[in-house]
């Protein structure tokens, strides 16, 4: 009986891979901050977001790895062949602005988890740059692919600090499936937090990164099953954490009417004296996790997916001389988003509004030209989108658009 | 006019060209460039225009570029209707944003853009294909083309160096094999590339282009190249094809290579395969697969130069010319007995400068080293390392030489285990 658990537990970490890496990356310090935002400024009113964003989630990434399976080719690389160098450079431009406002985040989120334990940003962020940098240029793949599985171990970390942060679990639970009062509605700051959520939840460069990876692992579509469950796992496990975030901050910060908070590093101190030292460490800990681990998969991954879809040489098995471009990209990304977390004074929440909002474009044309793809029967076969996925597919682009545009209209008027 | 040398065109330029008669009038609009496949391959058989009877093919010939960038029809040019299935390969639509083989340079490149020129012959102007465009000058000139006057544009591209291909360096990537029969393509010039190019060129496509690819080469050929691919994606590349298929690169292959990719493979797959092959390479590989693959035996190939060992060095040498593996591994030539038994080791160098009738048991090293079958990898690879082996033969518990183990295959497998 012992033995046949066993070896349920290993197929079920066997088929953990590239899907549950990629959901896992998705909670980095821009998501951390978005969420202990959303516990602190409204308790358990943002809770029943979590599940429609989960089942979005769910089928934008399962028609990523699908495509990746069936076809063997990138994201990148199917929007240049089937609709051509201009698309791809609009997006690939969009991607480019979009993640290095993502990995300034997660430079910051390095720089502040590591001043909770009084190590200066001058000291951490250079170091952390530099050991991103030869993670990905000396490090092989498959060992590479092992880390980040470790490091997505981790979140559990979230997990237990919500635990210990005591959380009234009637209320949270009620409020995970129960929709809030009309009167929240009418709050400009919580549509706007709504917006960040999903924003951060479902982020383009996931699409990217999923179906290269997929490519990369060289899944078949007779094995196909498995990396579906991979998905469907890893976007869950990482909703479980953001629920867990949100709890763990409304039953601390939100109760004790401490209310919003500066940056993702303020959560965690703010629940040192009210859930205990351990909630602290884990908090903090949780933080420096998702930070590094965010900052080795967001500049190479970006660099991958530009020079896949633009035809130039990449890969971390090429030298210098032979992928120029893929090199400095990938260089600039870090090298440029470590030097801003280091300049005095940066408005670094202006930035991470402004890329969210440049996000909400983003997303919405990903998922239109994923959906013109996967519904092509030449180019899928008989692995075209159900109805439901792309009923599912196409409100979640609306619904990002709309809110985009809310936002836009807000940040004017203001 | 202008001398004709100096028009070139690319094939973005040219798409969305407005075509007019004689007279002025509006026929028609550049669609696409068709080229030929067969006896006319790689010449342009015409330019497909979208006209108001949908896609009409005209020959370049009934074409003339006027100085004001359009094109005008001649009086006589044959206009034939497409109808969809016809033998050609479209430059937008089967090349344009594709992925390509470039034979000169052993990589796949993606296509910016196509260079066009046209020429003078018999007093008319044809035109043909000069090279692809894949670097960052065809990238601009598209992204720009309508957003810039041409003739800025023509200025501002001019400065960018030019990244290109050859027009018979292209090698086109075709997935639908009903279509790549049709389109002949067969991957001549690439099948001449060293093995190990072509697996890196098969490492870098998508699944269904290298099966596209693997199925058009020579078995031969594929079977060097697929042993150059690395082990996880060998498996998937051949799990992939159908199982006749498989068989026939599988018997080309070193039957040690051959061995150790159906062991990878799940039991039911190499079997099916292991069916459809020769029955002499079946029996080579099937002897070989009952080894553990970490041991001498699993590593080992059975493709070695044995003679007896009263043997002249005439008759090694005729023993050599009869071999039918792969000549270029063969390092040295064993000497056995009637059982088989190993007696001697002579190295391909000393055979070389010893006279035609010199007995080969004179030639023998005073020492030679072996190693039992059971040995494990390791152990092979210190021999190997403290001897300076090129070579080494491997024995069963009687004595008897059942295959070789080589340098490279030492190599390859200290790699693997880094």
């Amino acid at each position: 009986m012992l033995k046949r658990w066993k070896i349920r537990i290993l197929l079920f970490l066997a088929v953990l891979g590239p899907g549950f890496i990629t959901a896992n990356v998705d909670n980095d310090p821009n998501g951390i901050f978005t969420y202990s935002q959303a516990g602190a400024q409204y308790g358990y009113a943002l809770l029943w977001t979590i599940i429609p964003i989960t089942i979005a989630l769910i089928v934008v990434q399962e028609m990523c790895a699908r495509m990746g399976v069936v076809t063997g080719k990138g994201l990148s690389d199917l929007i240049r062949e089937e609709f051509g160098l201009r698309v791809t450079v609009i997006v690939m431009f969009l991607l480019v602005l979009v993640n290095f406002g993502n990995v300034i985040g997660e430079f910051a989120g390095v720089a502040s988890s590591l001043g909770l334990f009084h190590v200066s940003k001058y000291i951490s962020v250079p170091i952390v740059s530099v050991l991103v940098w030869l993670l990905a240029v000396r490090g092989d793949y498959k060992n590479v692919e092992k880390i980040f599985l470790a490091a997505s171990v981790f979140y559990i970390a979230y997990i237990i600090a919500g635990v210990l942060s005591q959380p009234s679990w009637h209320e949270a639970m009620v409020a995970t499936v129960k929709l809030p009062p009309r009167s929240v509605w009418q709050d400009n700051n919580y549509l706007f937090l709504v917006m960040s959520v999903i924003g951060t939840t479902i982020a383009p460069w996931m699409q990217f990164y999923l179906q290269s990876s997929v490519v990369e692992k060289g899944v078949r579509v007779k094995d196909y099953a498995a990396s579906r469950l991979d998905v469907i796992v890893g976007s869950i496990f990482t909703d479980v954490v953001a629920w867990f975030i949100i709890v763990a901050c409304a039953a601390t910060l939100w109760v004790h009417g401490l209310g919003s908070i500066q940056d993702a590093s303020d959560a965690a101190l703010a629940m040192k004296p009210l859930a205990g030292r351990y909630a602290f460490l884990l908090f903090a800990f949780g933080l420096f996790n998702a930070s590094f681990f965010a900052a080795s998969v967001l500049p190479l991954s970006t660099a991958y997916v530009v020079c896949e879809g633009l035809g130039v040489e990449s890969g971390v098995d090429k030298r210098f001389k032979e992928a120029p471009f893929f090199y400095w990209l990938y260089t600039i990304l870090i090298a440029g988003g470590a030097v801003v977390v280091l300049i005095p004074n940066f408005p670094l929440i202006k930035w991470a509004i402004e890329s969210q909002a440049l996000n909400g474009i983003l997303l919405p044309l990903v998922i239109v030209l994923m959906l013109l793809l996967i519904n092509r029967k030449d180019l899928m076969g008989t692995h075209t989108n159900s109805h439901w996925f792309n009923a599912i597919a196409w409100l979640t682009a609306i619904v990002v658009s709309i809110l985009s545009v809310m936002l836009m209209v807000q940040q004017f008027r203001s | 006019m202008r001398d004709l040398q100096a028009i070139t065109a690319t094939l973005t330029t040219m798409l969305g060209t407005p075509v007019t008669d004689a007279q002025g009038r509006l026929r028609g609009r550049v669609k696409d460039l068709a080229v030929g496949t067969g006896a006319d391959a790689g010449k342009i058989a015409g330019l497909v225009l979208k006209t108001r009877k949908g896609s009409e093919l005209v020959p370049a010939t009934g074409l003339r570029p006027t100085p004001s960038g359009t094109l005008e029809l001649r009086e006589e040019a044959e206009m034939q209707t497409l109808r969809g299935g016809e033998d050609y390969i479209f430059l937008r639509q089967d090349l344009l944003d594709r992925q390509i083989i470039d034979v000169h340079g052993r990589k796949v490149v993606r296509v910016n853009d196509v260079d066009l020129q046209w020429f003078k012959q018999n007093g008319l102007e044809d035109l043909r294909v000069r090279e692809v465009e894949v670097g960052l000058r065809g990238a601009v000139r598209r992204l720009l083309q309508g957003a810039l006057p041409a003739a800025a544009l023509d200025a501002m591209t001019k400065k960018i160096p030019a990244r290109v291909i050859p027009w018979e360096f292209v090698d086109m990537i075709e997935v639908d094999p009903a279509r790549r029969v049709k389109l002949k393509i067969e991957h001549e010039r690439l099948a001449q590339l060293h093995p190990s190019d072509i697996a890196d060129i098969l490492e870098d496509l998508a699944p269904a282009e290298r099966e596209a690819i693997l199925t058009t080469l020579d078995e031969e050929v594929a079977a060097e190249a697929l042993e150059e691919v690395e082990p996880k994606l060998q498996k998937s590349m051949v799990e992939s094809l159908a199982s006749e298929v498989a068989a026939g690169i599988v018997e080309e292959m070193d039957p040690s290579a051959a061995a150790d990719l159906l062991a990878e493979l799940p039991e039911s797959r190499s079997e099916a395969i292991l069916e459809e092959m020769n029955p002499e390479e079946r029996q080579e590989v099937e002897e070989l697969l009952v080894f553990r693959e970490d041991s001498a035996a699993g590593r080992m190939t059975t493709e070695y130069v044995a003679v007896p060992k009263t043997a002249e060095v005439a008759d090694a040498v005729r023993a050599l010319r009869d071999f039918d593996g792969d000549i270029e591994t063969i390092t040295e030539i064993y000497l056995v007995d009637e059982k088989g038994v190993l007696h001697g080791v002579v190295p391909l160098a000393r055979l070389v400068l010893a006279k035609p009738e010199t007995r080969l048991d004179v030639l023998t090293e005073a020492r030679f080293i072996s190693c039992p079958a059971d040995a494990h990898e390791q152990q092979v690879a210190e021999l190997f390392d403290k001897y300076n082996l090129r070579a080494l033969p491997v024995l069963n518990e009687a004595g008897k030489l059942v295959g070789v183990v080589e340098a490279d295959h030492v190599i390859a497998f200290l790699r693997e285990g880094r």
